[in-house]
């Protein structure tokens, strides 16, 4: 199981890096998460909202409400905007440069 | 059996218990728990199991409150409520209306944008009043010497110091870092063929440190050289153009007809607008004995016009003030008349501010009047914004009932009384910030240009001041509130079905926006009869007598007697001159001030010393007693008063009264009527007259035959011209001594008037906008009239009707106020005015009922034209 603090701090780049694969709304985000991390990942599901909504407000992501075709309720579309790009690139950037001080740490050439 | 769709309502409304969440963000979560529940039934779960199972996985919702309003409060800043996109379709929603109602939008513009204007003005001339004299680096460690004198039972303030007073305090205190003197004098200036009268100042050469003045050509220490002038920037470019000067000679001609050449060494750069404190030329303090005969450096019966100090140590100023004792002391045994009480050093920095109590100070004495005007102006200001806040509130409200439908319509689909009221301030907060920058636009390029060449200053204010966005920030916030706060929360105040039932209506005005449009109608009457009233007093002033007789007389003034007796030659053989007169003094020109004795008590008292056949001249009228006689020897001791004399010594009987001046005794022997020696904006004050000796001399009026007065002025000019070629010429018609002081009132009332066409034209505005909004409610009742026969007279009597008796209210209300307002302001400007009369008021009551009639014909006019056929389609 991934601990709490890992898990808080990775959301904002699993967030942008499943929008960045296309729009989606709250239920569908998690269900991705949930499925990625096979249940590695402890999520209390509603916390992802507020992050959601953070992000919003920070202007990295924006939203929508959709009424689907064949849908019986509207959803609220989350979509990435540029500036949320960029930051996903950042946290890449930043991420891998983690893994990769870890890896250099554990597998001595 | 477990009921699945309560559950989930129930489980909503603990997140309701929050105020963390939004109607948006309970709706994600409805649909959250919705979607899962489905899911989890897919799977095979009973309804109860996966209702338990989902929320479950959704977790606590406390931790999950407190997460979201971290949020928020994190977002509270303005760009990121304007980044939101509730604002962002306000402001767009709002750009839409107002576009789309551009009366409306006309008038709350350019209403406020007046008020803001009007603000700006008032900013910038504060600021003025706020910098006078503060450009000085060593303004806090340079103090001016002030003494403390008793008169009548009162103590004055004077600025001038005893002469040796300053190298005194040179030679007793090292620890000053500098002294420096300023002494005044007339003198003529003469360079090749420019020759003007100027002033001449006679300083130390500390000046240029203890003052920041700084030089464009040349260096302070210059000024050590006593052959060495030092001119203002205006001065160089009157005589020298743009060309620079530096090693130029001019010639100085001083008032004893001393002459002495001197070299141009150096040029101040252009002054700071906001000062009082300032030199045209500046000679070394020795000088001083070349332009006076016999001056003698220790003589303490003499004065000087300003000692200043200046310390390095804030200290040393209370080390000298209390030594003060030993001047004090010095100076009382050689000036009787002159007992001075103690000294006090008057700081630079706050001079021009306490200058108002000080006699003779360098600095000046306007002060207290400006702020006065300042706060004329910023109650005028206040006045003006709350015209157009009100403009704006009736608009609003009657606005509204346009929209009455969209705002059912929102309140329907979930929006709470809170975002209606922000989505109104938000659209107030566009037309605020328009007008803003309508409004500075409007005060930077027009009003205050406008104001300052009137008042002939410069603020020298400039958009880099960052206190004036502040301000007018401050100005907009607050506007946008008033002005807006009201209207929203009237319009969110209604219940959205009885909106879409019609039992909501408008049309006729509530009872409030009545009050409000009364309100408004009582300001713009008020400033009416203000502007009325002070277009009457200038005419009054303008023939108010001046007690004597002006127009018949022609003055000259000079420097010294020879020059005084070669002019009076000349002018005793015009043909056209009736009577010929002289004085030391002379009305509107020159008096001097002196001390008079009565037994134990002594009272200082305006002197003027004049030839016998003066009064008779200049057409005084002695009421009691005897005017003088010519070639009386006894006339040397007789005194003529005027009337103000007599009330301030409380005397009933004042012929034969005995005073001492000077150690001369003097009798009373006649009394002349009051006359003004001072512009109407000064009381008139106690006055004497005693023969002068003819040596003292320096002015000369005479009377010339009626309709001669032109001619002989042509020909005073010449003579002086042919006498004295090298001086400029300096006399006139007697009438235009007080020429500025007209153009001063007359500009006050043209001030006024402006203000109050303002204010009329606002309040039209208003008018306009609300009974066109009121019209256009009642389009549908206007067309049926029309229909059934009603012409257009009709109609307009009804929508007279139902204004014109708030009109008589609002003019009942004004009619009082203004009448004591007016008398209260004008007792507080003028010492002589006219009284608040009945036909300002009437001529005010007419013109706003005139206002209203020519804004219901314009509108009527619009309502004829229409076919009444479309105005019942409209609704």
């Amino acid at each position: 199981m991934i601990s709490k603090n890992l898990t808080a701090a990775s959301t904002k780049p699993i967030i942008l890096g499943i929008l960045k694969q296309g729009n989606s709304y709250g239920y569908l985000i998690i269900k991705k998460v949930k499925e990625l991390s096979g249940g590695n990942m402890k999520y209390s599901d509603g916390m992802l909202y507020p992050v959601l909504h953070r992000l919003e407000k920070e202007g990295l992501i924006s939203s929508m409400w959709v009424m689907e075709k064949d849908s019986v309720r509207p959803r609220k579309y989350y979509e990435i905007t540029e500036l949320g790009k960029q930051a996903l690139l950042k946290e890449q950037k930043e991420w891998s440069q983690v893994n990769d001080i870890l890896h250099a740490i554990w597998n001595p050439a | 059996m477990f009921d699945l769709e309560k559950a989930i309502q129930e489980w909503l409304n603990q997140f309701k218990k929050h105020r963390a969440f939004d109607d948006g963000e309970l709706r994600e979560m409805d649909l959250h728990i919705r979607d899962h529940i489905d899911d989890l039934l897919a799977e095979g779960l009973s309804p109860e199991a996966a209702f338990k199972q989902a929320k479950d996985e959704f977790g606590e919702i406390k931790p999950l409150a407190i997460e979201e309003f971290s949020n928020h409060k994190r977002s509270t800043t303005i760009l990121s409520l304007l980044k939101t996109s509730m604002y962002k379709n306000y402001i767009k929603t709002s750009v839409r209306r107002l576009l789309k109602h551009p009366l409306s939008t006309v008038i709350n513009l350019l209403g406020l944008a007046i008020a803001i204007g009007v603000c700006v003005l008032v900013y910038s001339f504060g600021y003025w009043v706020d910098h006078v004299d503060q450009h000085h680096e060593n303004k806090d460690n340079v103090f001016l010497t002030t003494a403390f004198i008793n008169r009548n039972g009162e103590t004055q303030q004077w600025g001038l110091s005893p002469r040796p007073l300053g190298e005194m305090l040179a030679q007793d205190f090292p620890q000053l870092r500098n002294v420096c003197r300023i002494q005044e004098r007339n003198v003529v200036i003469k360079k090749e063929d420019l020759v003007f009268h100027e002033h001449l100042s006679f300083v130390d050469p500390s000046y240029l440190e203890v003052f920041t003045f700084p030089l464009k050509y040349g260096d302070k220490s210059l000024l050590n050289d006593p052959g060495n002038i030092i001119l203002s920037r205006d001065m160089a470019l009157k005589y020298f153009g743009n060309e620079n000067p530096i090693g130029t000679d001019v010639l100085v001609i001083f008032d004893n007809g001393v002459k002495k050449s001197f070299t141009v060494a150096a040029v101040a750069e252009k002054f700071p607008e906001a000062i009082a404190i300032k030199f045209d030329f500046l000679v070394h303090y020795d000088n001083i004995e070349t332009a006076l005969d016999s001056y003698n450096a220790e003589d303490w019966s003499q004065s000087v016009k300003a000692t200043l100090v200046s310390v390095d140590n804030l200290k040393t100023i209370e080390i000298v003030a209390e030594s003060m004792d030993k001047y004090k002391d010095l100076q009382n045994r050689a000036m009787e008349d002159w007992q001075i009480e103690s000294f006090r050093f008057e700081p630079l920095s706050t001079l021009y501010q306490n200058s108002s109590s000080i006699n003779k100070t360098i600095s000046s004495r306007y002060y207290d009047t400006n702020k006065m005007s300042h706060t004329i102006l910023s109650i005028l200001a206040v006045f003006m914004l709350a015209l157009a806040a009100v403009n704006y509130i009736n608009i609003a409200i009657a606005a509204a009932a346009k929209r009455l439908k969209e705002m059912a319509l929102r309140k329907t689909i979930g929006a709470s009384r809170s975002m209606i009221v922000s989505q109104h301030l938000a659209e107030n907060l566009v037309t605020t910030g328009l007008s803003l920058l309508l409004g500075i636009v409007f005060g930077k390029f027009i009003l205050v240009p406008w104001f300052e060449s009137q008042n002939g200053y410069n603020s020298g204010f400039h958009f880099l001041d960052i206190n004036l966005w502040f301000y007018l920030v401050g100005v907009m916030l607050f506007t946008a509130l008033i002005s807006g706060l009201y209207p929203a929360l009237y319009i969110a105040r209604f219940q959205a079905v009885n909106i879409f039932k019609g039992k909501v209506k408008f049309g006729r005005g509530s009872f409030i926006t009545k009050v409000f449009l009364g309100f408004q109608l009582v300001l713009a009457s008020i400033l009416i009869v203000c502007a009325i009233m002070f277009t009457q007093n200038n005419s009054y002033l303008q023939n108010r007598s001046w007690g004597y007789e002006p127009d018949k007389i022609l003055y000259a003034r000079v420097d010294n007697y020879s020059m005084f007796e070669r002019l009076k030659d000349k002018i005793s053989q015009y043909a056209n001159l009736k009577e010929i007169t002289a004085g030391s003094d002379h009305i509107g020109i020159h008096y001097s001030t002196k001390v008079m004795h009565q037994q134990e008590k002594q009272y200082e008292m305006n002197v003027m010393a004049v030839k016998p056949n003066y009064l008779s001249t200049v057409g005084l009228e002695v009421i009691a007693g005897r005017d003088f006689i010519a070639n009386s020897k006894a006339d040397k001791n007789s005194l003529v008063v005027n009337q103000k004399f007599l009330e301030q010594m409380a005397l009933t009987e004042a012929l034969g009264q005995e005073y001492v001046m000077d150690s001369v005794n003097y009798t009373i022997t006649g009394i002349v009527k009051d006359f003004h020696f001072h512009s109407f904006l000064s009381d008139i004050e106690p006055l004497v007259f005693i023969v002068g000796e003819e040596q003292d001399f320096r002015n000369i009026a005479f009377s010339v035959t009626k309709g001669t007065e032109m001619e002989s002025y042509e020909l005073l000019k010449n003579s002086w011209a042919e006498l004295f070629p090298e001086i400029p010429f300096r006399g006139g018609l007697q009438s235009d001594v007080w020429g500025s002081y007209f153009s001063e009132i007359s500009w006050h009332g043209q001030f006024w008037r402006i203000i109050a066409y303002l204010t009329i034209f606002m309040a039209a505005l208003g008018l306009f906008g609300m009974i066109s909004l009121n019209l256009s409610g009642r389009v549908r009742e206007f067309s049926i009239k029309k229909i059934l026969g009603a012409n257009i007279q009709h109609i307009g009597i009804t929508i007279t009707g139902d204004y014109l008796w708030l009109f008589l209210i609002a003019i009942g209300i004004s009619s009082p106020l203004s009448y004591y307002l007016v008398d209260f302001f004008f007792d507080l400007v003028y010492p002589y005015h006219i009284s608040s009369n009945i036909m300002s008021l009437i001529i005010s009551a007419f013109i706003l009922v005139a206002v209203l009639w020519v804004v219901i014909a314009i509108l009527l006019t619009q309502v004829h034209q229409r076919n009444p056929i479309h105005g019942l389609k409209e609704e």
